[in-house]
């Protein structure tokens, strides 16, 4: 009697297991003939922050932590499928020039998650970068970067960070460098702000955009960075800087070699056999450089792709 | 000083949802028991009892009149640390163990925690559920349930108990049991006033009875003294009698009714002593099988004693009534 | 006196055995699951995230225990008719109900308790070995003593809570009593709305009304200060002193209502 019980409760769990794992593989035969749509992260059934606050109740602090997810993966997914899909557009769609609406839910989600928790700090300046990103890696937006910040600022108004923030958003997406000044010029005056932010302000007013004044400032917030990813970004732009030094160099000589011969190089291989270059160039990455009709960049593949926009100054210095 | 003493004790309920009406329970019940008294409460369901016993625990309020238990009236502390309280149909708490559940109710006294346990255990035994004294009491059948409600009730040894219905999911073996508590109790001096339904549990044990009808008094004293409980004859079962034997007997007997050979069932009237027809009949080699007082029961006096032709149901082939009315 | 602390012991008792405390298995479970998965999934704030969650989870928890438990203390007793052997006893009906009250209460001491000792314990792994540097990004710190204020002030808003609940459910269906106590938990969180609302309507009477209610009802929205101290902002023991009196005093008047009406019930 008992072992005929067990004997049965041993059979219902083979069975249940076999179920689960049958139905497990219906859903995925059903996939690969009925692919499943795309899930639509595009849409915010509720833009208002004030409606989300009062709907969360006493939990808008937990909500907003799920719409920063959220935001976060928005991002990361639109970064991914731009990436994946075939290559961007030639020439660099311009910078604060809306370009796609792959990351138009961006802000709203980025304004509800803030709404919802108006201290939110990293929603605000993880959030701008996000937001400044020129396209394809964001939206291409720095004017909502600064509204972000702004609003950020009305909630704390002694927030120096984001003052700074907002000084790098026109530093280096606007290239707005009096106005980049006179924010590292206010973050600096505000209790608690670094040494270094009031030099920063007078450098970027005296020769902003040069590669020299990036390369200080990006090292400095190199040093300062509180987080992983900030560090990382700065890195990330040091090399770019680093690559812009290179591309400016191989140039030269592949302008040097095309005035010899008389026409263009159109590949590497050319150049290594004429003993232009002892190989193939890389760039700080290990990723070879791409030839493209005569002028170097980075490839697509690498890490540094895009390379940020060069300065639009009229006395732009040569390069060192 | 009387036990307990009510005064015109009425209770009305509101009944209906939405334009509430009065209903009488109870109307204007006085009555006192005795200290030392053993009492029965008896009466139809719906009498009233369950309520006069509830008024009596201040489980609900009187619309007037009063009671008094131990000359002081309800409520008072005092009194209840001296009293004991069984519910009708009792019910606790379903993951309590039996002991856990006497050990709360011991705290409730003030008790220690070494006179907790040990007063649990001995009225757990008292009552023969000792063994299963760990048992949760969900998995406890209707019969355990009532023997932990008594247990709980005499936890305090107290003065005076209320029962309500302390027979009732009982066994026979139960009943027995119960019934022989009530008498030990009342060896102790302890007032019993319990109700009950079945007339039997009270006449084997109650010194007086109230008879409750539709929330009135019907009648009050001594069972003997009531002469619609007077027994009207004898129902005697006897076996190996033979039949000239019987036949002999003439007018002793109302009626003689052969069940099978040698065994008849004999009616017997009320006014001869069943006694000597008993010895003649077994010194001729019969033997008693049974001897039964006929009487009226509780629901016969009830069809009689109070007009309730709806709720009576068929009358029964009884002498025409000659006991006292309400 | 005594006997309503033994009966306030056997309630929390009771809850034990009666598997209360497992939420706070759930509780760990979803703390440490969702510190895993945060972690791999956001940069820097996952000492934030959690503590929001943390706290969001303790006080939802909570709430539901007060309302769960709370409108079954005594409405359960009455249904069941437990509470006919138990008034016998030599207790007062108040003390019966003041002891369930502060049974629950005790129960939810513990309870929430354990989780915020819960919280400390996964925020200390998570911020175990973090750079002191990295550190700096976050409003407070990671094992920041100031959430045992938002604890302390969560556990005074669900004594209201219980209050509201053992009101209800000492004349109403514990349906109907469950019903009522989350619609107050809620209105409870929007009495400023209502007194704006005050401000905004033209008519008089209404305004009254409002602004009656929004004084009337709980206030429990003062007692959430989650979210500033998450931000590292101040809590002033002031404001936690005030609060807390605010607390007493109104589950005071809920518990004296409750003995009002449950003193006078008939149990049919």
């Amino acid at each position: 009697m008992r072992a005929r019980s067990a004997s049965a409760i041993v059979a219902a769990a083979v069975f249940a297991v076999m179920m689960v794992g049958a139905s497990i593989e219906l859903q995925a035969v059903r996939d690969r003939f009925y692919p499943p749509r795309e899930l639509d992260e595009d849409t915010l059934y509720i833009q208002s922050g004030p409606m989300m606050r009062r709907l969360t109740v006493a939990y808008n602090a937990l909500a907003a932590d799920l719409y920063w997810i959220r935001a976060i993966q928005y991002y990361g997914d639109g970064k991914r499928r731009l990436a994946s899909q075939a290559r961007v557009p030639d020439p660099p769609p311009m910078i604060a020039a809306p370009t796609s609406d792959a990351y138009s839910m961006l802000y709203p989600m980025l304004d509800l998650t803030t709404s919802l928790d108006p201290r939110f700090n990293i929603a605000y300046r993880f959030g701008a970068v996000f937001l400044a990103e020129p396209y394809p890696s964001g939206p291409g937006r720095p004017d909502l970067a600064v509204k972000l910040l702004e609003k950020g600022l009305r909630e704390r108004p002694d927030k120096w960070e984001y003052m700074e923030d907002i000084g790098f958003v026109h530093y280096w997406y606007d290239h707005d460098y009096r106005a980049a000044a006179e924010w590292f010029r206010k973050a600096g005056e505000m209790p608690g702000a670094p040494w270094w932010l009031r030099s920063l302000a007078a450098t970027t007013l005296a020769q902003g955009g040069d590669r020299q004044s990036s390369r200080t400032m990006w090292e400095a917030i190199r040093q300062s960075s509180e987080n992983d990813w900030l560090r990382l970004d700065a890195e990330r732009r040091l090399l770019q800087l680093q690559a812009l030094d290179q591309i400016d160099q191989l140039q030269a000589e592949i302008d040097k070699y095309a005035r010899r011969a008389g026409a263009p190089a159109t590949n590497w291989s050319t150049l290594v056999r004429a003993r232009v270059f002892p190989g193939m160039p890389v760039d700080p990455t290990g990723t070879p450089y791409a030839l493209d009709g005569g002028r170097v960049t980075v490839d697509p593949s690498s890490r540094l792709w895009p390379l940020p926009q060069e300065p639009r100054r009229a006395d732009s210095r040569p390069p060192s | 000083m009387p036990a307990l003493a009510t005064f015109e004790l009425t209770k009305d309920y509101a009944i209906g949802f939405w334009r509430k009406r009065p209903y009488r329970a109870l109307d204007g019940l006085t009555l006192e028991i005795a200290p030392g008294e053993v009492f029965g409460f008896l009466g139809p369901n719906g009498a009233g009892k369950t309520t006069t016993l509830k008024l009596l625990m201040q489980l609900v309020f009187p619309t007037s009149g009063r009671a008094e238990i131990f000359g002081r009236p309800l409520g008072d502390l005092s009194v209840k640390r001296r009293i004991g309280y069984l519910p009708e149909h009792p019910y606790f708490y379903d993951y309590l163990t039996a002991e856990e559940l006497l050990t709360y109710f011991a705290g409730l006294f003030g008790y220690a925690g070494a006179e907790r346990r040990a007063r649990a255990a001995r009225l757990l035994d008292e009552v023969g559920i000792g063994a299963e004294r760990r048992m949760q009491l969900r998995k406890f059948s209707k019969g355990m349930l009532q023997r932990v409600g008594i247990a709980q009730a005499i936890l305090n040894e107290p003065e005076l108990v209320i029962f309500d219905e302390p027979m009732s999911g009982l066994d026979p073996l139960g009943r027995r049991d119960v019934r022989s508590l009530i008498l030990r109790l009342r060896d102790r001096g302890c007032t019993v006033f319990f109700s009950s339904h079945v007339l039997s549990d009270a006449e084997a044990l109650c010194d007086r009875v109230a008879i409750l009808a539709r929330g009135r008094l019907a009648a009050m004293g001594r069972l003997t003294d009531m002469l619609p409980f007077r027994a009207r004859g004898w129902d005697l079962v006897v076996a190996g009698v033979r039949d000239e034997t019987v036949a002999a007997l003439g007018t002793r007997v109302r009626r003689a009714v052969r069940l099978s050979d040698g065994h008849y069932m004999l009616d017997l009237p009320p006014d001869s002593p069943p006694e000597r027809l008993v010895g003649e009949l077994t010194a001729g080699g019969a033997h008693l099988v049974s001897l039964n007082p006929i009487r009226q029961t509780l629901e016969e006096f009830f069809v009689e004693h109070v007009t309730t032709p709806a709720a009576a149901g068929a009358p029964r082939d009884v002498e025409p009534p000659h006991g006292r009315r309400p | 006196m005594k006997a309503t602390a033994w009966i306030a012991i056997n309630v929390f008792r009771e809850s034990v055995r009666d598997k209360v405390l497992y939420n706070l298995v759930f509780f760990a479970i979803l703390l440490i699951g969702a510190s895993y998965l945060i972690g791999q999934l956001t940069a820097g704030q996952d000492v934030k995230i959690i503590k929001d969650l943390g706290l969001a989870a303790t006080s939802i928890f909570g709430v539901f225990i007060a309302v769960f438990i709370g409108i079954g203390l005594v409405s359960k007793e009455v249904e069941r008719r437990s509470v006919y052997s138990l008034l016998a006893k030599p207790i007062h009906r108040y003390q019966l109900l003041i002891g369930k009250y502060c049974g629950l209460v005790l129960t939810l001491i513990v309870n929430v308790s354990i989780m915020a000792a819960a919280l400390y314990v996964v925020l200390a792994y998570m911020s175990w070995g973090v750079p002191p540097a990295a550190a700096r990004i976050w409003d407070a710190p990671a094992l920041d003593p100031a959430l045992l204020k938002a604890t302390a002030l969560l556990l005074a808003e669900l004594t209201i809570v219980t209050a509201i609940a053992l009101l209800f459910s000492t004349f109403s269906t514990p349906m109907l009593s469950a019903a009522m106590t989350f619609g107050l938990y809620i209105v409870g969180h929007f009495t400023n709305d209502l007194r704006n609302f005050a401000d905004l309507v033209d008519s008089p009477a209404a305004a009254r009304l409002a602004r009656g209610l929004s004084w009337a009802l709980p206030n429990l929205a003062q007692f959430d200060v989650r979210a500033d101290v998450v931000h590292g902002l101040p809590v002033s023991f002031g404001y936690m002193g005030l609060a807390s009196l605010y607390a007493a005093v109104y589950v005071a008047m809920l518990l004296a209502i409750s003995v009002l009406i449950f003193s006078r019930r008939d149990f049919k």
